[in-house]
This record gives structure tokens, C-alpha cells and sequence, in this order.
């Protein structure tokens, strides 16, 4: 019986249908080999495999890794510190980070959209006069409302902005103001000494204030909606597509103030595992494989064609012991903790030595880290001879939550498991989906967990607020010292260096001894690339800036 | 195997017609009551040396039964006496013993915390067998139950019909989620750990032995001696207690042992995926998760062990759940009977 409706008449069957498919997914192949290839003559193409593609592209709601890599390329800072070469690797620049109390803010910087600034010798204000004739890529040109329309938006959406409100002391929007077309300044409620050197921070960089209220209109004031997605900004890059959980694709911009970058465009891809990421640069098919692991570095050493250099980096791995939870409230206990903690050997192992040990509460290479006051080491003994004085001789079993996805919290779990069962301490491993992890350490309810963090901002209290005082959002191991707080409140308003680097200094003796973490590494930063790609800039927000970089 | 009162007539005719029986009773001497061939013992009953060289007949001919009993038994016998035979502590994490590669002091190496593998593939069939077998049991007994109460009833009077009919869509609904996610959610609800690995086994094997046994049960409820049962006053209870159920285990049994292999596998999966057991509790699945990634990098030990024992061992049981099936359908031991002597 024929059926009413026959496809057959349309002319489908299963040959056409057959025929069709083959070219609709032929042609959807060839259309996702990509830009790359096809134009390799005559485009300069970097292809970066990444952990992550960004989730978003507005720096005020998004501080996933690769939101700070696309912030890094997509948008442009009033200034940069100064290049140094790396002492320790030819071929690789970093940030000069040190303190030069008679440079202008106290910083070797370099001006990038500003020319030229000056601060109050009593730090109570910072001016900055910004390049003339630099224009964004809508064609608007940089002037200080742009600048002032940046800040502002940082009162009005209450985002990742706050922090840096509340780090400079500026409560009004008023205290940010357009002294001419040119000049902007900034006049916080109280003194403060990093005015200047915040500015090089990533997230206090600029955006183009005509496109943004051109596009946002009345409903959208702050241009949320288009900010997530596109660019507005004076960077040398836009992002000419970004699909989520796939790639990014940014697009140099040939009226960049500075000139265009070398490569032309940079396909950022996705690629979770770092196992996929290292063969894919084994086998060439992209330019710069990030965060890798560490034995997966050492094998690269040997790989052809490819160059790894592994870099004393910002970053800091530590376990936060909670203050508010017992038995972590007492000091004897938690130094016990310390002596407990087979530092030297999980270097050795889990880090291939690829990282320093954290002696410090900041950055080694930091204004005012000291170690002097390092005291630790490991020592059973010592740890069981504190558990006694604590009245815990007979031991207690605690709970250590780690995040499944970073590959060095299970080992360094379960060898530090090994080592508390020797004084007593059972420690159950707890495993947090990545997903979740952070929410775990924010929330503050485990009693010992994993965290790793860079503080962005070389300065003597930058650091020590950000993990130390008890009012900080970051300070995740609830601890309260009276003595820190008031080191850090006057570190904070002081225009005084010297004085500064005395508190930060005893500042760090007390947080020392207070042992709120346990210490555990400076994991080095690892720049894996093809062995043509050149000019490396490391920067204390540990992100690529693809603008550094050429083929040589 | 367990001999019904009334006497077990021929398994593989479902509706038995009393002038047939008769009939065959009058060709071949008293009905067959089991495959095995007989030792000639008091009244003809068989022996229970004749069931066991039988079964090492069987063993000799098939050397795939064989190979699976072996690897059974090995697994088992190492679940037990792992205290006794590991050379190191399968949880002490030793910094100083890194990664090394298979050597004499470390036959299979060690992993990214120094702990032995050695010592860690052989402790963890403690684990897995455990999870497996006890959630198999509690899936196979209580889904079986339910089974042959469903079978048994089914057809019935209107809250009977209707109440087998709500536990066989039940069972359509939990079968219907991807067994691996289901799983995951459950230990999601519950929390990381051997009980919730054990629920998640339990719950998704449940409408397994559900279906078996109902559809054993369907057939098994026509047979002449359960009608017997019924016309001599057995209450429902009992008939299915004495008469249905025994006569249906055998292909429970099958599977069952399909099934054990089965869930070690799930227990290796959810492990692997971070949803099983603890870190550094030693475990197949979970030993792989810890060394995958280091397989790149060319340290392939720590994954590969534990991959081929839990191969191994679900191979085995599969192998052993083969072997049931056919030694416990009478039809077909008589055939490999034949084929044995």
C-alpha cells in the first residue's frame, strides 16, 4: 500500500540522503580545520591549548583562568612595570617588582596608556596624564572619562571592582575625577601608598566608555550584556569569536597605539587535561601548551622541536588550617601540623623540583619578604612534643578536602596522610569535584583544605591584607590576629616605605609563628611553546600576553 | 539442587501433559531426575563423589570453565589472605620510593605517593569483591524476591494485577537512566563511600533479577506440581518459598556471577570518575584514576596492574557465569555430559 505522503516523490531516498550527508559533514570538517592553516602564508597564527576558554569577558564578573588571559591581550593598563631578563633563564623577561621609593608611586614602571604620572609625597593622591591620540577599536579616543567611566563602573556593579575599592580606600565615586581631557586623579579618603603600582594590576585596566554607554542605552548603563562578549578597550587584540568550552579566537588590531602584535590572530583552545595539552604540542599541532604538570615538563625537555622553561613564579599552594573550627584554634596544634608536613620531599616528588619550598607568607621576590622567620621544617618529635603541650598526645582525626582536579592535591594528601598517622592524627581525604572546590574553600566550613593563590600586586601589604587581615573576603583560614590588623590598617595608609617594609616585615614573624597553613610551595610557572616562539614575559598574574610574542 | 516433593518432571516442557508423561515414564524407567550419570549406589540415588569427578570431568574438557574457577578462586583466595601475603602496606605513602619502575624490591613498582602496587592490586580485591558481592546479593535477593511475588501474582485480581504492574514500570523507570549516571547521583545523595558504592550496585541490578525471576516465575507457575501444591492446601507464601523460587535460582545464579564480575567493574568506574571509594583506600578503579595521566609521560605501571587484574577478574566471573548456566539447566548438563564422558 503506498503511503499518502511519499518522500520518494520529493526526491529523497537513501542514496541522496546518503550522498547529502557525505557532503554536509565533509564540508562542516573542512570548515572547522580552521583559520589557522588556510591562511598560514600570510597570517602570523598562534595556536594556544589552554585548560579553559574564557567563561566570560567582563574582568568584573569573571576570574577564571581563562578570563585573565583574554583580559591580558583584550584590554590596556595605565602603566607596566619596567622588563627585567629573567636571572635565571636567557630568553625570558619578568616584571621589575622591587621597590624605588624615589621613583614617582614608588615603582619602576613604564607608562602605557598614561605618559606620565606623579603621587603625593604623603600618598594622599596619584594623577595620571594619559597619551594623547590613542584610539580604541570603535575608533573613540582614550581620554580621562574613560578612565573615570572605568572606576565608576566598579562602584555601581559591586563585582570584583570592590576589592580593588576597598584596597585603595576610595568610598565615593567623586574621589576618581577628570582633572582635564587628559589628566585623571585619584584622591582616596586616606593616605595610600599603592595608587600608583595598582594600576599595572589586571583588572584596573581601561575600557572605551563611548562604545560602552553607545551600546548600553538606558537599560543597560554599564554595557554588561555587551562586555561579556565583545571588547571595548585600547588592547592590541579583540576577540573576533568565542565559543565557549571550544576556543577563542582573538584578532590583532593593526591601529594598536603601540603597533600591531606579530601574531596575527591567537586561536585559544580548550583542551581540559594536561596530558591531551603536552601531546598536542609534542606532535605540533599548537604553539604553547599551559599548565602543565610537572613530570609532564621534564619529559618535554627531551621532546624536538619543543622548549619548556620553568619559572620562579607568584603562586603559592598552601593548606588552610580553620581557626574557627577545633582543634585548629590552638597554636601548638597547628605549628604541630607544620613539623608534621614532609615539605622537602613532596618538593622532591610531586614537584620534580620544579618549585621552591614557601618559607614566607608572600612572594619570595616580593618588597619586604622575609624568611628569617621561618621556623619549620620536618620533625616528628617536635610535632608530637607540641601535640602533647596542646593536650592532644592521644592524638585526633580531622578531615582534608582537596579538589580533583589538580593532580598534586591527591598526592600530597595522601603522602601527608602517611606522615600525621606517625604522630597520631588520622586525616580523612575528602575529594571535591573541580567544579565545587571553591565553593568548599569560600564557604569555610571543611577544617583543612587545599588552596593556591598569586597575589597580582608586588608591594609590602598588598599580600599580607589579602590572606592576613581579619576582615579580608581571601582570608579563607578565618584568621584573626589584633596585632596583624593594626600592622596591616597603618601599612595600608602609610606613605612611609621603610616603615612599611618594618610592618609587613613583623607582620610576616607573627603570621609565622601563628601558623595559620600549613606552607607547602611556590609551584614554578611553566612556559611550554614550540621552539620558535619567542619573547616571554613573565607577569605576576601568571598569564601569556600574546602581544609579547613572535616567531624567531 | 533442591528436589521438589512431588518429584521434578522435565524442565524443558513448559505445559506438561499428563498422557505424555505417561508415556515416557513407561519407555525410560523412573523420569530423570538429574544429568548426571549415575553411580550405581542404594536405590540408584547418585553420590556425592559422582557430582564431583562430574565436575571435574568438566573442568578437564572445558579448559575455559576451568580458567575462570581458577582466577575465582585466586581473587578470593587473595581477598582473604591479602594481610598475610602483602610485603608492604598498601596505604603508607613513602616520598623515598617515587615512581619507581618494576624492580625485585618493588615487583610492580610503585605510584606518585610511593605506596606499593604490589601490595595495593592485591589488597584491593578486599574492597571490590566485598562492594560486589554484597550489593549483588542485596540486588539478587531482594529484586528476586519481588520477582517471583510479581511473577506469581501476576494476572491476577485487580489490586494484585495492578500492583505488579507498578512494580514492573518502576523497574522500566530505574533501568531506564544510564546505569553510570545513575550511579553517580546516588553517591552524589549519598556521599563518596563504600556504602553508597554498595547502594548504587544494588539499586541498578535490582529490576535485573526482577525481570528474571518474574519471567521464570511465569512459566514455573503453570507447572502440574505447583498446582499440586496448591490443591494439597500450601499457602501462597509457601509454594513460592519451597516450589517457585528453587526451581527458578539457577538462572539467577548465572547471573549472578555475570553480575559480581559486572559491578567490580562499576565499582572500578565510579572510582575512576572520583565517585567510589576514598583516596588512598586500595582499589582497582581507583588506583588506574591516580596513573592515567602518568601513562604520557611513560610511567605506565601504576594504571596497567590494576587495569589487567580487574580485567582479570571480571573476565572470570564471567567465565564462571557461562559455566552455571549450562551446569544447572538439567537439559543442557545432560548434553555436556554427553560430550564430557
Amino acid at each position: 500500500m503506498r503511503h499518502p505522503f511519499d518522500l520518494n516523490d520529493l526526491g529523497v531516498n537513501r542514496r541522496t540522503l546518503l550522498k547529502g550527508g557525505v557532503t554536509i559533514a565533509g564540508i562542516s570538517a573542512l570548515s572547522t580545520l580552521g583559520d589557522g592553516s588556510a591562511f598560514a602564508a600570510d597570517v602570523n597564527t598562534l595556536i594556544v591549548a589552554s585548560p579553559q576558554t574564557p567563561q566570560g569577558l567582563d574582568s568584573e564578573f569573571d576570574i577564571s583562568l581563562g578570563t585573565v588571559d583574554a583580559v591580558g591581550v583584550l584590554y590596556e593598563n595605565l602603566i607596566e612595570f619596567a622588563k627585567i631578563p629573567d636571572p635565571k633563564i636567557p630568553g625570558v623577561m619578568r616584571e621589575d617588582t622591587a621597590s624605588y621609593p624615589d621613583k614617582p608611586g614608588g615603582v619602576n614602571a613604564v607608562g602605557k596608556l598614561a605618559e606620565s604620572w606623579e603621587m603625593d609625597p604623603g600618598a594622599k593622591w596619584a594623577k595620571f596624564t594619559l597619551r594623547k591620540g590613542v584610539m580604541s577599536n570603535w575608533g573613540n579616543e582614550l581620554t580621562a572619562e574613560d578612565v573615570v567611566w572605568s572606576w565608576h563602573r566598579k562602584f555601581e556593579l559591586g563585582g570584583v571592582g570592590l576589592f580593588y575599592l576597598s584596597t585603595l580606600g576610595l568610598t565615593k565615586p567623586e574621589q576618581i575625577k577628570a582633572e582635564d581631557k587628559y589628566t585623571v586623579s585619584f584622591a582616596p579618603d586616606n593616605p595610600n601608598p599603592i595608587l600608583v603600582r595598582i594600576m599595572a594590576n589586571l583588572f584596573t585596566h581601561v575600557f572605551d566608555a563611548t562604545k560602552c554607554k553607545q551600546v548600553g542605552g538606558a537599560s543597560d548603563p554599564w554595557a554588561k550584556e555587551f562586555l561579556r562578549n565583545n571588547t571595548a578597550s585600547f588592547g592590541p587584540y579583540v576577540v573576533e569569536r568565542l565559543d565557549r568550552g571550544q576556543q577563542a579566537v582573538f584578532k590583532a588590531r593593526p591601529d594598536y597605539y603601540r603597533g600591531k602584535p606579530f601574531y596575527d590572530r591567537v586561536i585559544y583552545r580548550e583542551v581540559p587535561t594536561s596530558a591531551a595539552r603536552v601531546s598536542l604540542l609534542k606532535g605540533g599541532a599548537v604553539d604553547v601548551a599551559q599548565f602543565l604538570q610537572p613530570l609532564e615538563v621534564i619529559q618535554l625537555r627531551g621532546a624536538p622541536n619543543v622548549a619548556v622553561d620553568t619559572i620562579d613564579a607568584t603562586s603559592m599552594l598552601w593548606i588552610e588550617l580553620n581557626a574557627k573550627m577545633k582543634p585548629f584554634d590552638n597554636k601548638a596544634v597547628r605549628q604541630a601540623m607544620n613539623f608534621a608536613f614532609p615539605q622537602e620531599q613532596i618538593i622532591k616528588t610531586v614537584f620534580q623540583g620544579l618549585g621552591a619550598p614557601l618559607i614566607g607568607a608572600m612572594p619570595w621576590f616580593y618588597p619586604s619578604f622575609t624568611d628569617k622567620y621561618w621556623k619549620y621544617g620536618y620533625d616528628l618529635d617536635k610535632a608530637k612534643a607540641l601535640l602533647k603541650e596542646a593536650g592532644m598526645e592521644a592524638g585526633f582525626s580531622t578531615t582534608l578536602s582537596y579538589n580533583a582536579g589538580d593532580p598534586v592535591h591527591e598526592s600530597i594528601a595522601i603522602l601527608y596522610q602517611s606522615s600525621l598517622r606517625k604522630i597520631g592524627i588520622d586525616l580523612q581525604l575528602k575529594k571535591y569535584p573541580a567544579g565545587t572546590f571553591y565553593n568548599a574553600v569560600s564557604e569555610r566550613k571543611e577544617p583543612v583544605i587545599f588552596y593556591q593563590d598569586n597575589p597580582w600586586t608586588p608591594d609590602p601589604g598588598y599580600a599580607m591584607i589579602l590572606y592576613f587581615d581579619s576582615k579580608s573576603f581571601v582570608n579563607y583560614s578565618n584568621f584573626k590576629n589584633d596585632e596583624v590588623d593594626k600592622l596591616l590598617y597603618q601599612i595600608a595608609r602609610s606613605s612611609d616605605e621603610a616603615e612599611r617594609v618594618k610592618m609587613s616585615q613583623r607582620a610576616q614573624e607573627i603570621v609565622i609563628d601563628e601558623a595559620p597553613w600549613v606552607f607547602i610551595a611556590y609551584p614554578n610557572y611553566h612556559w611550554a611553546r614550540k621552539a620558535d616562539v619567542k619573547g616571554f614575559t613573565y607577569y605576576t598574574s601568571n598569564n601569556i600576553r600574546f602581544q609579547d610574542l613572535s616567531k624567531g | 539442587m533442591i528436589v521438589s516433593a512431588i518429584g521434578k518432571p522435565d524442565r524443558a516442557q513448559h505445559l506438561p501433559d499428563p498422557a505424555a508423561a505417561a508415556d515416557a515414564q513407561a519407555s525410560s524407567g523412573p523420569a530423570p531426575t538429574s544429568g548426571l550419570p549415575k553411580e550405581s549406589g542404594p536405590g540408584g540415588r547418585r553420590t556425592e563423589t559422582g557430582a564431583g569427578s562430574f565436575f571435574l570431568a568438566v573442568l578437564r574438557n572445558k579448559p575455559s570453565f576451568a580458567f575462570g574457577y581458577f582466577i575465582v578462586a585466586l581473587v578470593c583466595l587473595i581477598a582473604i589472605f591479602a594481610p598475610w601475603i602483602v610485603p608492604y602496606d598498601p596505604m603508607n605513602a613513602d616520598p623515598s620510593q617515587y615512581l619507581l619502575s618494576p624492580r625485585w624490591s618493588h615487583p610492580l613498582g610503585t605510584d606518585s605517593t610511593g605506596m606499593d602496587i604490589f601490595s595495593r592490586v592485591l589488597y584491593a580485591p578486599r574492597i571490590d569483591l566485598t562492594i560486589a558481592l554484597i550489593g549483588t546479593l542485596i540486588s539478587a535477593s531482594f529484586g528476586s524476591f519481588l520477582g517471583a511475588i510479581t511473577g506469581f501474582y501476576e494476572g491476577g485480581r485487580t489490586w494484585r494485577k495492578f500492583s505488579s504492574a507498578l512494580v514492573m514500570r518502576s523497574a522500566d523507570v530505574l533501568q531506564a537512566f544510564p546505569v553510570f549516571v545513575f550511579a553517580i547521583a546516588l553517591v552524589a545523595v549519598f556521599g563518596q563511600g563504600i556504602s553508597s558504592v554498595i547502594a548504587a550496585i544494588a539499586f541498578v541490578n535490582a529490576p535485573i533479577y526482577l525481570r528474571l525471576m518474574r519471567s521464570q516465575v511465569l512459566s514455573i507457575r503453570k507447572m502440574r506440581y505447583v498446582e499440586a501444591a496448591y490443591v494439597s492446601g500450601a499457602s501462597d507464601l509457601g509454594i513460592i518459598m519451597r516450589h517457585v523460587i528453587p526451581n527458578a535460582i539457577p538462572a539467577v545464579l548465572s547471573q549472578l556471577s555475570v553480575n559480581i564480575g559486572w559491578s567490580v567493574l562499576l565499582t572500578a568506574g565510579l572510582s575512576f570518575v572520583g565517585a567510589g571509594v576514598v583516596a588512598p583506600l586500595p582499589e582497582w578503579g581507583s588506583m588506574i584514576s591516580m596513573g592515567y595521566q602518568n601513562i604520557v609521560t611513560g610511567q605506565w605501571w601504576p594504571s596497567i596492574f590494576p587495569g589487567l587484574a580487574l580485567g582479570l577478574t571480571v573476565f572470570g566471573f564471567s567465565l564462571v557465569g557461562g559455566s552455571i548456566e549450562i551446569l544447572a539447566d538439567p537439559a543442557r548438563r545432560r548434553v555436556l555430559a554427553g560430550t564430557v564422558k
